[in-house]
């Protein structure tokens, strides 16, 4: 593992620096990105603003307490950033787009967090209202707020090499960071996206076996964790293999073999490629949904509808496949229109 | 874990410059907690890679363990469990009252080793410590319980040892067994798992090096996350299952395959297979089948060893006779 490309994850950032980082959306994602740049120095919380219809969320309460300025409206997000992320469910992507579209400029920087959402989509919607829009796709996972984040990116159209490396700069304070091609985006949403998920649930298991054979709960839960978090260090520092690393650890005849025969007797390994597996495809899934461009307005909630519909520039007409629905295609007022 | 100018003065030995010596001596090293040239350890079989290792590092190698003993305060037992009674039997002469004897042994309780040097000695300072590899990068998960005639200041030398590579707590000794079922072979499970991610990763279109690297890298994290909250791991799992996401589809197999018992049962079986380990030990009949004639002769030929009839009926090699050869059916 020691031939990436690692990129200095000290407090010293020239290019970031200047810079304001937005985010359109005020959830876990935004309180984790903000909570790992703040530790990694990387950005001044000042920098940073954040919008959410919903003032109430412990997130906000968090990122406020951060130092990170709140508001209402997306525009004054867009306005105050350089670097805009999306950090929106995949399903109000499209109308944040058309919120915003109007008032993104040269400088912006779009990166979509969105699990699913594809470039061409967000840039087919933001090229009403801009030539050139720069957009990239980012795939990160919660452990940044740690500052030991796995993010992978795409780079859009119009985005050039230096955005690719701003945001480089940026995601690899936080962690691992490294570009890819768009089309890997969704198997990497299965593996380290909801890989987290996977080390929880293995995590309160292990314990649950510690607690069984006698130990406390909280030390168990310590060494589970510790264990985990030691092994995956041992292998991001070796050249070795997963399994020849296993080898060195299973004396003959030991402990460690005779567990490790019951795990593969109930079929251990499958368990995490079908979660893999899993994963990738609701992932994949969910994308062909969006691209059906028929939101419902069931799938939001009828307050924070009203809050988004009294924004200028969005209005109600008919779904794409003349059920009644929100059109999100085109946001100038005018006479809806039935295909 | 910054310096520690206690140890600048304490000698460390080995016996057994194995995987274990090594992955110690590489973390010590790297969290600048002792000089290595502090260090010395002693191995029959000079061609381990271990061995070459453990010089590339500075440290002295003898295939002597009186050597390792006579050069040394703190005295790791870094051998495996059926070879820890030749071992004090060897040794036991030698001790002196400066020395803390430290064994790494699966198995190995403390009250059979201060047996064996109560023969000696009448205050062998004993601990028994269960550490893992992981302290080859300064993030081992290490317990160690206290014997009868160690101190406190002992078990705090030993805990800033230890602490210096990784995570290290003091428990009851009763304990230990389960902490190897669960820490002591935890990384290998944790290599399965990444293994088994990056299967799955390749399986839907990443190339190898990087599926390994994003399941490695999100094991890492998620861990660390837990070390650093205060929350149920339950909890942080329940923050990132956005709902009918992709997340919550995956643990749903997960689940369906029985993925939390297979976990369980890990823990149990390596518990259970210590404990019987523990209990063939202590029946104190070791035959010369479980040692390669070569280092039998090696150990026969060092002073204080000597042949006789098992404990039980049937012929081994006695342990707890080295006096003489005694004769009992």
């Amino acid at each position: 593992m020691s031939g990436w490309k690692t990129i200095n994850k000290d407090r010293t950032s020239h290019i970031a620096g200047k810079m304001s980082v937005g985010f359109i959306g005020a959830g876990q994602l935004a309180h984790a990105l903000v909570k790992g740049f703040a530790a990694a120095g990387v950005i001044a919380t000042q920098r940073i603003m954040a919008s959410s219809p919903d003032t109430d969320l412990p997130t906000v309460a968090g990122l406020r307490r951060m130092g990170a300025n709140l508001t209402t409206s997306n525009k004054e997000v867009v306005n105050n950033s350089d670097v805009l992320f999306l950090a929106v469910k995949p399903h109000i992507i499209p109308f944040v787009l058309d919120e915003i579209g109007p008032v993104i400029e040269d400088r912006h920087l779009i990166v979509s967090c969105a699990a699913g959402v594809t470039i061409s989509s967000i840039e087919k919607k933001l090229l009403q209202y801009r030539p050139c829009p720069k957009v990239m796709r980012c795939m990160t996972n919660t452990p940044v707020v740690v500052r030991e984040g796995a993010t992978v990116y795409a780079t859009g159209t119009h985005a050039q090499v230096e955005d690719g490396k701003l945001l480089e700069q940026l995601m690899a304070s936080v962690g691992f960071c490294t570009e890819v091609e768009e089309d890997l985006i969704d198997a990497v949403t299965g593996l380290s996206g909801s890989g987290p998920a996977y080390a929880f649930t293995a995590l309160d298991a292990l314990a649950d076996g510690g607690v069984k054979m006698g130990l406390p709960r909280r030390l168990a839960v310590r060494l589970g964790a510790q264990a985990l978090l030691g092994a995956a260090k041992m292998l991001l520092d070796s050249e070795l293999h997963p399994g020849q690393l296993k080898d060195n650890v299973c004396s003959p005849g030991g402990a460690t073999i005779h567990a490790l025969h019951v795990m593969e007797s109930g079929g251990f390994r499958s368990l995490l490629i079908n979660a893999v597996e899993a994963s990738c495809i609701r992932t994949r899934e969910l994308q062909f949904l969006a691209d059906q461009e028929k939101i419902s307005p069931a799938a939001i909630k009828k307050t924070t509808l009203d809050k988004v519909l009294q924004q200028p520039g969005v209005t109600q007409g008919s779904g794409v496949n003349g059920k009644p629905g929100l059109s999100l295609r085109r946001n100038a007022p005018g006479p809806a229109k039935k295909t």
